[in-house]
């Protein structure tokens, strides 16, 4: 590869070269941080990471995130830099020392990138849904941000690893017990709900009765006072039923006209 | 030292008497330090954070927060339905609110501070806590069979119609919240209903712009205790005997106030002669609210 350089310049520019390209390297890594940081700010990824551990800690280390990640990405071209100029320099850079670490060093590169943007939305979710849980006043809810955080680091660090060539089988085994068992209980702890949603979406879209209707519903018969997508209430005398909207599909409605 | 009108000369600096200090000025806390003196609960409205915290280190005297959204973390809390402009208003609410809460007793001696020119406290005044004086203006949002950010979205469109009107005119409008089922059942339609086999809520965004519409229809609008708009053009049938309230308003009054007797449904009147916004509970007439002053 380098013997047109060879030819264009003789070997004694060889260094001359390296070390231009090796500034050129910084100048270039430099410009990406700084236009890597502009385009993090215009993106508001700034107000986008606001309360989250990385930032915190970030913060404390009297930085920002936005700013980690871009010193990060102009590090990355100044080490790439480095290794060219001295590729150029025909410094013993291609023996078998080196060779482990400079086929290593793009997986390296993504395996941080993509821990570091677990890490931030393992983090972002885990304030959103606690966010979302804060008017439910059931403490032992907490559980469920937690379990949101720690699933989304499992597979940003399942990825991670993958890209550094780990042998991670065992790990997505695990991976995949947890989704199976979590989807199977959902569907196993939801399906009334879910049934009674299809239900309700027929009901709402269909109209086969509405508010103010009387109706009977099994035993239950009243005048219809709200229907929705989970239940109908059903006002009888002096009791409201709330019937679920699967059973309207069970048992049948009967329309009672007087 | 300083000379007063008459002549007389006026001591300015503390001086010692009797083995005691004097203080001849007396300053503005001293002179209206009266009305928060010996009160049993303080009613903070709408307080900032910070001022909160201070009134959490008064002894022997309860703090209770009342604003549209508890954002101190008060732990007695009284939930404005609606930003009550004329502060009489405002209090009045507070205190039937901690009433009904039970976090003040029939008679106590209340002190209310309360923002009124700016967004900062800069009022307090005094009040007793009379069970007999209720309007029932917080039951009507908190022990409706809706739920209070129901009613408090109708008020919304409500004074919004109040103060838009139709193309300058005043305008005229009459809901009826929650007890759905029944209202349908003491009602007829006038004409076809437009909200048939639509899912609009009031407090949706589409509501604002259906506003101009709501203006032109005749009738009731009809609403169910979750806030989907059942229908609009019904002519209300309930028995009007009994229902008593103040001469002067006319049939849509008239009926609002008869079929919340008939029903357990709450009653909100855009009146089209005064452009004043009513509401109506139980036949009776709860709370009047001008829309200009929102």
């Amino acid at each position: 590869m380098l013997a047109p350089i060879d030819g264009l310049t003789g070997p004694q520019f060889r260094s001359v070269l390296a070390v231009g390209v090796f500034f050129a390297g910084i100048v270039f890594g430099y410009l990406v941080g700084r236009v890597n940081k502009r385009l993090l700010y215009a993106m508001d990824v700034d107000d986008a990471v606001e309360g989250t551990t990385v930032e915190r800690l970030a913060r404390r280390a009297g930085s920002t995130t936005v700013e980690l990640v871009a010193k990060f990405t102009s590090w990355v071209v100044y080490v790439v830099a480095a290794l060219v100029a001295l590729d150029v320099a025909q410094f013993s850079v291609r023996n078998p020392l080196w060779y482990p670490f400079l086929s290593y060093l793009p997986s390296v590169v993504l395996a941080a990138g993509v821990l570091m943007a677990g890490v931030l939305v393992g983090d972002k979710a885990e304030l959103y849904v606690s966010e979302r849980l804060r008017s439910v006043k059931l403490p032992s809810l907490s559980v469920v941000p937690l379990a949101v955080k720690y699933t989304i680091l499992l597979v940003a660090g399942l990825v991670a690893l993958s890209q550094l060539g780990v042998a991670v089988n065992a790990l997505l085994v695990v991976l995949f017990l947890y989704v199976g068992a979590v989807v199977l209980f959902t569907l196993v702890a939801t399906r009334q709900l879910l049934t009674s949603a299809a239900a309700g979406v027929y009901l709402l879209l269909r109209q086969p009765y509405g508010i103010g209707d009387r109706v009977a519903i099994g035993d239950h018969e009243g005048i219809v006072q709200e229907v929705d997508v989970f239940v109908t209430h059903v006002e009888a005398e002096d009791r409201e039923y709330v019937v679920p909207n699967h059973l309207v599909f069970k048992r049948g409605v009967v329309l009672v006209r007087e | 030292m300083g000379r007063s009108s008459d002549g007389r000369v006026t001591c300015q600096h503390p001086f010692y008497l009797r083995g005691e200090w004097y203080d001849k000025m007396s300053r503005p806390p001293d002179l209206v330090g009266d009305i928060v003196d010996g009160i049993d609960a303080l009613l903070l409205f709408s307080p900032s954070g910070a001022y909160y915290e201070r009134a959490t280190d008064l002894d022997d005297t309860d703090v209770v927060v009342v604003a549209t959204e508890n954002a101190v973390g008060a732990e007695e809390f009284v939930e404005l339905p609606l930003e009550f402009d004329d502060i009489r208003e405002r209090i009045r609410f507070g205190v039937e609110g901690a009433l009904s809460e039970a976090v003040v007793t029939d008679g106590d001696e209340l002190g209310c501070a309360a923002p009124l020119f700016g967004e900062d406290i800069d009022t307090v005044t005094r009040t007793r806590a009379d069970e007999s004086k209720q309007s029932g203006v917080y039951d009507l949002f908190a022990n409706s069979r809706s739920d209070p950010g129901v009613i408090r979205d109708v008020f919304e469109v409500v004074i919004e119609l109040g103060q838009k009107g139709q193309k300058g005119k005043p305008v005229g409008a009459l809901f009826v919240v929650g007890d759905a089922g029944k209202v349908m059942n003491k009602s007829r339609p006038l004409s076809y209903n437009p909200f048939e086999k639509s899912h609009v809520h009031v407090g949706d965004p589409i509501v604002n712009v259906m506003l101009k519409e709501f203006s032109r229809l005749d009738g009731a609008f009809v609403i169910s205790d979750a806030g989907k708009i059942v229908s609009a053009y019904r002519y209300l049938e309930p028995g009007a005997e009994g229902t008593d309230i103040p001469k002067g308003l006319g049939t849509r009054h008239m009926a609002a106030g008869a079929i919340t007797r008939d029903t357990n449904a709450v009653a909100i009147v855009l009146s089209e002669s005064d452009g004043l916004v009513r509401a109506f509970k139980e036949g009776e007439l709860v709370l009047e609210l001008d829309p200009e002053e929102y």
